[in-house]
């Protein structure tokens, strides 16, 4: 019964026609994105500066790599709403660190800490969620108040500045590779690692399981308990790692550093047509939605469309992204179920019979 | 969810003649009060006014009650506002936004020479037509309702923006000063507080005495099987929305008297304690249950509490931590009550009928538990083994 979550139908998916491959939601979005950076090339000039591409790049950048976390969760029918809090906390505890530490040890802890203050914040979100039972919405709300608390007791009101920093963490915000800036690089690592893992691995197939169907993915034999808490520390994780490239790129880290970020990445996700039920969308899609999203705001602040207009814009395109993503949903499940992956149909089609019987 | 955790009837226990039944129904009947999530929530206000007074000899005072009492209405409005939303199981994160967008319209009428009070009255109308826009997106397309909540409150923000460009309105007429800041009658207690308490009564009786409460209910508890007995589900979904959107207003209206300042921005820092509220006064995140006067006692606890962490010497901050804490606490307690009582349930359940309790219905039964409280009546939910 395990076989299709093993082995997701990866060599059915070879079947490519042309009408299958505009069916996935990732090339959808991927032409959105080519067609609005061509008219946007070639209509606003100040679009095709290279300082206005690279701030564009990098901002997007850190947003999909904690929207790729955020996407974890949502497939799982949770939700994070701590993330920004998670991303300033380390932001502001690494950077304070770093400005007494050098050399080598400095660069461990500027790997390691991030990412170690991540999954512990993570875990304490995952085991209120799966074994306090709290429903996620209120427990990351908790937590989002607990952390971006402490951010302000840790700091103390103090802040740490881009003169304390070491040069190599500034420098990594302006070094390039084959013309596309570090942090690029660094986003699409992530994003290959985890569409690998969601794709391939059992581990991620238990997390759409759960999302399709908690009840049937229980029945499965599916710890999850255990996946709940692991999806929520990947999150956790992937969001301190966003405030190592938030120190990097800012410098400065304040108090308030990251609040207000977690609805950014929310947006990206659901823009990137990540389902708030759970079970459908792709860490790809979400890094891909972030893009969107943050590509659209630089363009409407290019056009000096008033910064009050733009937030306007914004939810206006997360309704419609959502709406639209419903309707899509619909239309393809009318003739057959074939929206998502075919494992996944296949799974949901097996676990009907078994709940019926 | 909860029809899973109690009983199906036909299925009680049967009553045994045993001696010690009369005695344990009415230890029942006392634990099963003692046990509501109300009765916490008002021992908990008690210890920390009675840890505050102590502390501090001003925390009693009319002044300082008075404060407390001004400093929680418009949370307070917010709050009565999003909890029938959260118990039919949705979730509004625009009322703050709608608060922006009603007192920013009210005071742009108001600057152009129109009446403060017809300018208040167009605001509710407003608000209830933001509320709707909200409800009409989510049930007729279907869509979750925190994402499209969680796009119009970008939208609505950015229109109040835009509306003001980043400016402020201020110095609105004494009326409206002393209906927001005002004592009643002369006294010390206020007007806002007083208009506060009359609205939530009216929620109270709207949410629990009405058909209208019975369809949040039915709504929140099993949208499925509600839509099957004939409730109007979707008329009921979007009028909760609608409530919700008024609500902010009447929050627009109270927090202009009160501050005597209309910001684009204004109040958006009261969202989360607004659903803070809702959840501490025991409505459950997954609909389906809560009380109207849970929330109210929320409200007084979380003021009592800010006040009190206040005259201890806490800073802001530490104040929000130490909220974020009592959630969590709140939220996990009250499902540890539900899991030991539907345990002590299940045992019984377990003797009169000799069913295996499953680990499936125990995880169910723990997920319910918050909700399993309210629905259970002490005749049907308690009896020993004997």
């Amino acid at each position: 019964m395990n076989a299709p979550l093993v082995r997701p139908g990866l060599w059915e998916r070879g079947r490519f026609g042309l009408a299958r491959l505009f069916r996935i939601r990732e090339v959808g979005l991927i032409s959105i994105v080519v067609i609005v950076s061509i008219v946007a090339a070639i209509s606003i000039p100040a679009f095709r500066n290279g300082v206005n591409l690279r701030e564009l790049l990098n901002n997007a950048a850190v947003v999909a790599i904690v929207a790729i976390g955020e996407s974890l969760v949502l497939l799982t029918r949770q939700i994070d709403l701590s993330v920004g809090a998670i991303l300033g906390l380390s932001a502001f505890i690494t950077g304070s660190l770093l400005g007494q530490l050098g050399g080598i040890g400095g660069i461990l802890v500027a790997l390691l800490l991030p990412i170690f203050i991540g999954i512990v914040l993570g875990s304490i979100n995952g085991v209120l969620i799966s074994f306090a039972r709290m429903p996620a919405i209120i427990a990351t709300l908790a937590t989002l108040s607990i952390y971006s608390g402490l951010q302000v007791v840790v700091s103390g009101g103090s802040q740490v500045y881009a003169y304390q920093l070491p040069t190599w963490l500034s420098q990594l915000y302006t070094t390039s590779w084959l013309g596309v800036g570090s942090f690029v690089w660094i986003a699409v690592v992530w994003v290959v690692l985890f569409s690998f893992v969601m794709r391939i691995l059992r581990w991620g197939r238990d997390l759409y399981a759960m999302g399709s169907n908690p009840e049937a993915a229980r029945y499965m034999a599916i710890p999850t308990r255990r996946r709940t808490i692991q999806a929520f520390v990947v999150c956790g994780a992937l969001a301190g790692f966003g405030g190592l490239l938030y120190i990097a790129q800012y410098g400065n880290v304040d108090a308030t550093a990251g609040a207000g970020f977690e609805l950014t990445v929310i947006a990206g996700a659901v823009v990137g047509g990540v389902s708030l039920f759970g079970g459908s969308g792709s860490p790809l899609g979400a890094a891909l939605g972030a893009v969107l999203l943050l590509e659209i705001e630089n363009v409407l602040a290019l056009l000096k469309i008033s910064i009050f207009a733009q937030q306007t814009l914004q939810g206006v395109a997360i309704i419609s992204a959502v709406a639209l993503y419903a309707v899509l949903m619909r239309r393809s499940q009318q003739p057959a179920t074939r929206n998502r992956s075919q494992s996944d149909s296949d799974t949901s089609q097996i676990v009907k019979t078994e709940v019926q019987q | 969810m909860s029809t899973v955790a109690r009983r199906p009837p036909g299925t009680e226990p049967r009553r045994s003649s045993s001696r010690g039944d009369a005695a344990n129904s009415w230890i029942n009947v006392a634990l099963h009060w003692i046990t509501r999530w109300e009765v916490g929530l008002c021992l908990l206000i008690v210890i920390v006014i009675a840890g505050s007074s102590a502390a501090s000899s001003n925390f009693l005072t009319p002044f300082n009650l008075e404060t407390m009492a001004l400093n929680a209405t418009v949370l307070g409005f917010l709050a009565l506002g999003v909890a029938p939303v959260i118990m039919t199981g949705d979730i509004d994160l625009s009322i703050a936004s709608t608060l922006a967008l009603c007192g920013v319209v009210m005071a742009v009428l108001w600057q152009h020479g129109m009446n403060i009070w017809v300018a208040a009255g167009l605001a509710i109308i407003l608000g209830g037509i933001l509320g709707l826009v909200n409800g009409l997106v989510v049930v007729m397309f279907e869509l979750p309702s925190l994402a499209v909540t969680l796009g119009s409150m970008s939208t609505y923000t950015g229109i109040a923006f835009l509306i003001l460009q980043g400016k402020a309105i201020i110095n609105f007429p004494a009326s409206l000063v002393q209906l927001g800041s005002g004592g009643l009658f002369g006294s010390d207690f206020p007007i806002a507080s007083a208009i506060l308490l009359i609205c939530a009564a009216i929620l109270a009786f709207v949410i629990h005495r009405t058909a209208f409460g019975k369809s949040v209910f039915a709504i929140g508890g099993n949208r499925q099987a509600a839509r099957f007995s004939g409730v109007p589900v979707a008329r009921t979904r979007i009028l909760v929305f609608v409530i919700a959107g008024a609500f902010a207003a009447l929050a627009a209206i109270f927090y202009l008297g009160n501050f005597d300042t209309a910001q684009a921005n204004m109040a958006a820092d009261q969202l989360l304690p607004a659903i803070t509220a809702v959840i501490l006064g025991g409505v459950s995140a997954y609909g389906g249950s809560g009380t109207i006067q849970g929330v109210v006692l929320a409200l007084v606890l979380l003021q009592v509490l800010e006040t009190g962490l206040g005259v201890a010497g806490l800073s802001g901050q530490e104040q929000t931590i130490s909220v974020g804490i009592l959630l969590i606490i709140a939220i996990s307690g009250g499902a540890a009550i539900g899991a030991v009582r539907n345990r002590f349930r299940r045992r019984e359940h377990r003797s009169s009928i000799a069913l295996p309790a499953t680990s499936e219905t125990e995880e169910v039964s723990q997920t319910a538990s918050i909700n399993v409280e309210d629905h259970s009546t002490p005749e049907e939910g308690y009896k020993s083994v004997p």
